[in-house]
C-alpha cells in the first residue's frame, strides 16, 4: 500500500531554513529590540556582557538539551548549580586551589549526575519526579550543610586566601581586552557540544534514542547507558556552571543561587528550537535561546519594570518562540499546497 | 447442530465489495447467518475476513452489496448504528477500559443515575451481579478489569454486548491469548448463549476450535468467496485446502547452491512465546519459518538476536554455545535481524537515510568515536547500488521513502555490519508486489554470497520462491520441518494449523 514516494527535491527553500534556524532570527530581534531601548548598550562591552552573563544558565542549557533529545528532562539542574557551587566554596577555602575546586565541581558534577541517570537509565523510573526529587534533595543539602556545618547564611569564598584574587580576577577577565574568557568558555562548550552531537558516534545514539527507543534498541544501541550518560554529562555541566559561578561573584547563596534556573535552560532549549518530544534539535540553538533570554532580563531592567513583572514577560516571549517554530511549518505547508 | 430452522437468517451480507486504493480486498462475498448459529469465519492472513467483518460492524463502508440483519437492511452502517442493531464486535484487542471497575464497563455511558446525576452504584452492581449469574460468569461486579486474566475481560466483552442488547457476536480470534480451560469456559458460554438464539461468527485459524464450536462455516481466499456449508459434511484437510486454493508458485529465484557447516543450533531452545525448539541451520542456506499469527517465531528470532532472554535449552552460534545473549553480543558474533514491524522496530523516523543506514555499524567500531562522512558515504553508496534504493540523496529523510526502500535501507543497515546470518522477521510485510519480488532475490543473492538467511514470513508462496527448508511452527513448537522438494502451501498449511492433529481426535 505504501507507494507515496515523495520525489521532490529537497529545496533549501527560506522557509525551510527559517524553521531551522528561527532561533538566530528571534536572537536579532529581541537583541534589535533591546538596542532600541537601551542606546547605551549598543557598545561592544554591552554586547559581551550577554554573551558574559549567558555563560552560566548557558551550559546547564547544553545538558538540559541532551536530556530533552533523548525524551526525558532534568528539573534538578539548578539545584545541583547550588549544591555543587556551595561546597566548592567549602573545598576552596580549605584547599586555596582553584585547580581542585575545579575537580572537585566536575567530579561533584558527576556523581550528582549519575544518581539521577542511574535512577533514570537502569531502575527506569520517570524523569520528570526522578529529578524533581532530587532538585528538592540538593538544594535542601545545600542549605542544610551550610546552616548546620558552617554555621553560616551563606557561602563565602576567603578573600585573605593567596589564591582568591587570582580566582576571581580569572571570571571578571577578558580575553585581548575585548571577550569575556567565560563567555569563551560558553562558545567553546558550544562547539564540543555541537560537535558531539553531530559529528559522534555517541552524539547521534543520543537523537536515535529520543526519535525511536525500540528501533535504538533493535540497532544495537545500549539505550540504557544512553540514557545514564546524558544525565552524567548535565551533571559534569553543572559542575563547570558552578566553577564559573564562583569565580564571577565568589560566593554562593544556596537559597537563591539556580532557581528557576531549570525553567530558564528548559526555555533556553525550546527557543533554540530543540523538540521537547525528543529525537531532534540543534544544539546550537541553545547558545542562541540562551542568550536570547539574558537579553530580555536586559530589556526589563532597562525599562525600570518592577522585577517581579520579569517572569511574566519571559513566559510570554517563550509562548511566542513556541508559537513561531509551531506556525513555520504549518505556513510551509500552506505554500506547498498552493505550489502544487 | 445445524442452524436452527426459524424461517429466515439472522444476517444475510450480499454481494459485498471493497476497494483499498484501488486493489479490490472484498469481491462480491457472501455470507449468511441463522440464528442460533456459530459460524466460522476461515481464511488466511489477507483473504478479506477482517476486511468484511469491518463492514459489517460499521468500521468500514462497502462499495455494493447488501446487509439485511434481523429483517431489515442496514445502510449507511456507523459503529453506534451497527451496535444499536444488535451486531457486537469483539475485537482482538478488547474494547474495555483497564481502570475502570467491571460494572463501571458495562455501564459506560447507559449509567443508572440518582437525581442530580449521582450515580446509583449499588443498582448498578446488583443488576451486573445478575448478568453475571444469568451467563454462569464468575466475575465479580465491582473488580477492576485491569486485575481480571484475558479470558474474563473477553467474557465481560460479550456480557456487554449482551446487557447492550446484541443478538450477533463477532469474535475475531477470541482463543489466541487462552489456555485451554480458559477456552473451554468461552466455549461453554457460546454454547449456552447459541440456545437462547443468539449468534456467532466466528474468527479462527485454529481448525480444531472451528471444528468444536462452529456449526457452519464459509471460506474466504483473495477476497472471494470459495465455499460455505456445514461443517459436519467437511474434513479440516479440506478446509486447509480451500484456504490454500490451486496456487502456484510462478517465478521461482531458487537456485541449488552447496551448503556450509553448521552456524547456527537451538537445542530444545525455549523463550517467551515458544517452547523445546530444535533445528540447525548451515552456511549459505535459507531458511523459511512459517506459522499462523502468535505461533512464537518473531519471538524465537528476538531472541536469537538477544533481544529477549532465553528461558531454557541451548543456542550455538558459530560453534559457540551462547550463555547470556544480549543484542550487542549477537551483533559481534555477525548475526543481524531485521525486525517485523518497521515503523516500530526498525526505522528512526527523525533520521536521513544516510543516518539510518550507518547506525548499526558504529556499534561495531566505537573504538573510532569520530563519524567519518566521506567513508559513510561510499558505503552507503556501494549498498545503495546493490539493493538499487530508490531515494533522491543520502540526506533525505528516511520518512519520505516508500516502505519497500525503507525496508532496503534497513536491509543494508545489516549488510554494512557484515553480518553473516541474517534473521529476517516478515521482511515484506506492508511491501508492494514488486518490492518482494526484488527482495526474495536479494536474498537468493545473498545466499550465494555465503549468507546464511533465516525468513519467518506467513506468506507460503514467498518461502517456495527461495527457501532450502521449511520450518512449521504452532503454538511455540517445531510442528514439521519440510525440505525443498516437500513444501506445498497445503502441506504447510495443514502443519500450520495442525489439521492433522485434529483430524485425528474428531
Amino acid at each position: 500500500m505504501s507507494t507515496i514516494t515523495t520525489q521532490d527535491k529537497p529545496k533549501q527553500s527560506i522557509t525551510k531554513v527559517l524553521g531551522n534556524y528561527s532561533f538566530i532570527l528571534i536572537f536579532f530581534a529581541i537583541l534589535l529590540v533591546y538596542l532600541i531601548i537601551n542606546a547605551g548598550a549598543t557598545t561592544w562591552s554591552g554586547v559581551m556582557n550577554i554573551l558574559r552573563h549567558s555563560t552560566v544558565v548557558g551550559i546547564i542549557a547544553f545538558g538540559m538539551g541532551l536530556t530533552i533529545i533523548t525524551g526525558g528532562i532534568d528539573l534538578s539542574v539548578g539545584s545541583m548549580l547550588s549544591l555543587i557551587g556551595g561546597i566548592s566554596v567549602v573545598v576552596f577555602n580549605a584547599t586555596n586551589s582553584p585547580i581542585l575546586t575545579l575537580l572537585f565541581a566536575l567530579t561533584g558534577g558527576f556523581v550528582l549526575g549519575s544518581i539521577n541517570g542511574l535512577l533514570i537509565g537502569k531502575v527506569k523510573m520517570p524523569p520528570f519526579i526522578v529529578t524533581l526529587a532530587t532538585m528538592m534533595i540538593y538544594r535542601s543539602i545545600a542549605q542544610y550543610y551550610l546552616r548546620a556545618v558552617e554555621r553560616k547564611s551563606i557561602y563565602n569564598m576567603d578573600g585573605t586566601l593567596s589564591a582568591y584574587q587570582g580566582f576571581y580576577d580569572f571570571g571578571q577577565s577578558k580575553l585581548f581586552d575585548l571577550i569575556p574568557t567565560v563567555g569563551i568558555i560558553l562558545i567553546l562548550v558550544t562547539v564540543v557540544m555541537v560537535f558531539l552531537s553531530t559529528s559522534t558516534k555517541y552524539g547521534r545514539t543520543i537523537y536515535a534514542v529520543g526519535s525511536n527507543e525500540r528501533a535504538a534498541m533493535l540497532a544495537g544501541i545500549s539505550v540504557e547507558w544512553v540514557r545514564v550518560s546524558v544525565y552524567v554529562l548535565t551533571g559534569v555541566l553543572c559542575g563547570l556552571a558552578a566553577f564559573i559561578w564562583l569565580a564571577m561573584n565568589g560566593s554562593v547563596d544556596p537559597a537563591t543561587l539556580g532557581r528557576s534556573n531549570e525553567m530558564y535552560a528548559i526555555a533556553a532549549v525550546v527557543i533554540g528550537g530543540v523538540s521537547m518530544s525528543g529525537g531532534k534539535g540543534n544544539l546550537l540553538g541553545i547558545l542562541f535561546g540562551a542568550m536570547s533570554y539574558n537579553i530580555i532580563d536586559k530589556i526589563i531592567a532597562a525599562m525600570r519594570f518592577d522585577a517581579l513583572i520579569n517572569d511574566t514577560i519571559k513566559g510570554a516571549i517563550l509562548l511566542v518562540a513556541v508559537l513561531i517554530q509551531i506556525m513555520i511549518p504549518v505556513l510551509r505547508g500552506k505554500f506547498r499546497k498552493k505550489e502544487a | 447442530m445445524t442452524s436452527k430452522e426459524t424461517g429466515r437468517d439472522m444476517l444475510e451480507m450480499k454481494g459485498i465489495s471493497k476497494s483499498f486504493f484501488g486493489v479490490r480486498v472484498l469481491d462480491k462475498v457472501d455470507l449468511t447467518v441463522g440464528h442460533g448459529e456459530v459460524h466460522a469465519l476461515l481464511g488466511e492472513n489477507g483473504a478479506g475476513k477482517s476486511t468484511l467483518m469491518n463492514i459489517l460492524g460499521g468500521v468500514y463502508t462497502r462499495d455494493a452489496g447488501q446487509v439485511i440483519f434481523l429483517g431489515k437492511p442496514l445502510e449507511n452502517t456507523t459503529v453506534r448504528l451497527a451496535e444499536n442493531a444488535g451486531i457486537a464486535f469483539v475485537h482482538q484487542e478488547l474494547n474495555l477500559f483497564n481502570d475502570l471497575r467491571v460494572y463501571e464497563n458495562i455501564f459506560l455511558r447507559k449509567e443508572i443515575v440518582h437525581s442530580f446525576g449521582v450515580l446509583a452504584k449499588k443498582e448498578m452492581i446488583a443488576r451486573t451481579q445478575e448478568l453475571m449469574a444469568q451467563l454462569g460468569v464468575d466475575i465479580p461486579a465491582t473488580a477492576m478489569v485491569s486485575e481480571l486474566e484475558t479470558s474474563k475481560k473477553q467474557m465481560l466483552e460479550i456480557a456487554k454486548a449482551l446487557y447492550a442488547k446484541a443478538e450477533l457476536f463477532i469474535l475475531d480470534e477470541p482463543t489466541t491469548s487462552l489456555n485451554t480451560a480458559e477456552i473451554e469456559m468461552l466455549f461453554d458460554l457460546i454454547r449456552r448463549l447459541r440456545e437462547h438464539g443468539k449468534s456467532f461468527i466466528f474468527i479462527s485459524h485454529k481448525l480444531q476450535e472451528v471444528f468444536e464450536i462452529a456449526d457452519r462455516y464459509t471460506v474466504l481466499r483473495n477476497g472471494q468467496m470459495v465455499q460455505t456449508g456445514d461443517i459436519a459434511q467437511v474434513t479440516a484437510t479440506d478446509i486447509a485446502r480451500m484456504m490454500v486454493g490451486q496456487q502456484y508458485t510462478d517465478q521461482s529465484v531458487y537456485q541449488p547452491r552447496e551448503l556450509g557447516e553448521v552456524v547456527l543450533k537451538a537445542e530444545k531452545l525455549s523463550g517467551q512465546g515458544f517452547r523445546q525448539v530444535s533445528f540447525s541451520v548451515r552456511r549459505g542456506e535459507i531458511v523459511g519459518f512459517t506459522g499462523l499469527k502468535g505461533a512464537g517465531i518473531s519471538e524465537m528470532f528476538s531472541t536469537i538476536f538477544g533481544a529477549l532472554p532465553i528461558y531454557g535449552g541451548k543456542l550455538t552460534l558459530f560453534g559457540e554455545e551462547i550463555t547470556s545473549n544480549t543484542v550487542r553480543g549477537a551483533m559481534r558474533r555477525r548475526l543481524a535481524m531485521i525486525p517485523s514491524n518497521r515503523k516500530e522496530n526498525s526505522v528512526i523516523p527523525d533520521f536521513s537515510l544516510l543516518e539510518n543506514f550507518y547506525i548499526s555499524e558504529h556499534r561495531l567500531s566505537e573504538n573510532e568515536p569520530i563519524i567519518n562522512k566521506n567513508t559513510e558515504l561510499k558505503r552507503y553508496g556501494t549498498h545503495r547500488d546493490a539493493l538499487s534504493i530508490k531515494a533522491n540523496t543520502p540526506y533525505d529523510m528516511i520518512t519520505s521513502l516508500s516502505g519497500g526502500n525503507q525496508q532496503k535501507v534497513i536491509l543494508a543497515r545489516w549488510l554494512n555490519t557484515r553480518s553473516d546470518i541474517l534473521l529476517l522477521d516478515n521482511p515484506t510485510q506492508g511491501i508492494d508486489v514488486g518490492s518482494k519480488a526484488e527482495i526474495y532475490s536479494l536474498i537468493q543473492q545473498l545466499a550465494l554470497e555465503g549468507k546464511t538467511i533465516l525468513v519467518n514470513t506467513l506468506e507460503i508462496p514467498e518461502i517456495m520462491k527461495v527457501a532450502d527448508r521449511c520450518v512449521v511452527f504452532f503454538h511455540g513448537r517445531v510442528h514439521t520441518i519440510l525440505d525443498r522438494e516437500q513444501i506445498t502451501e497445503e502441506r504447510v498449511m495443514i502443519a500450520a494449523t495442525n489439521a492433522a492433529q485434529t483430524e485425528v481426535n474428531a
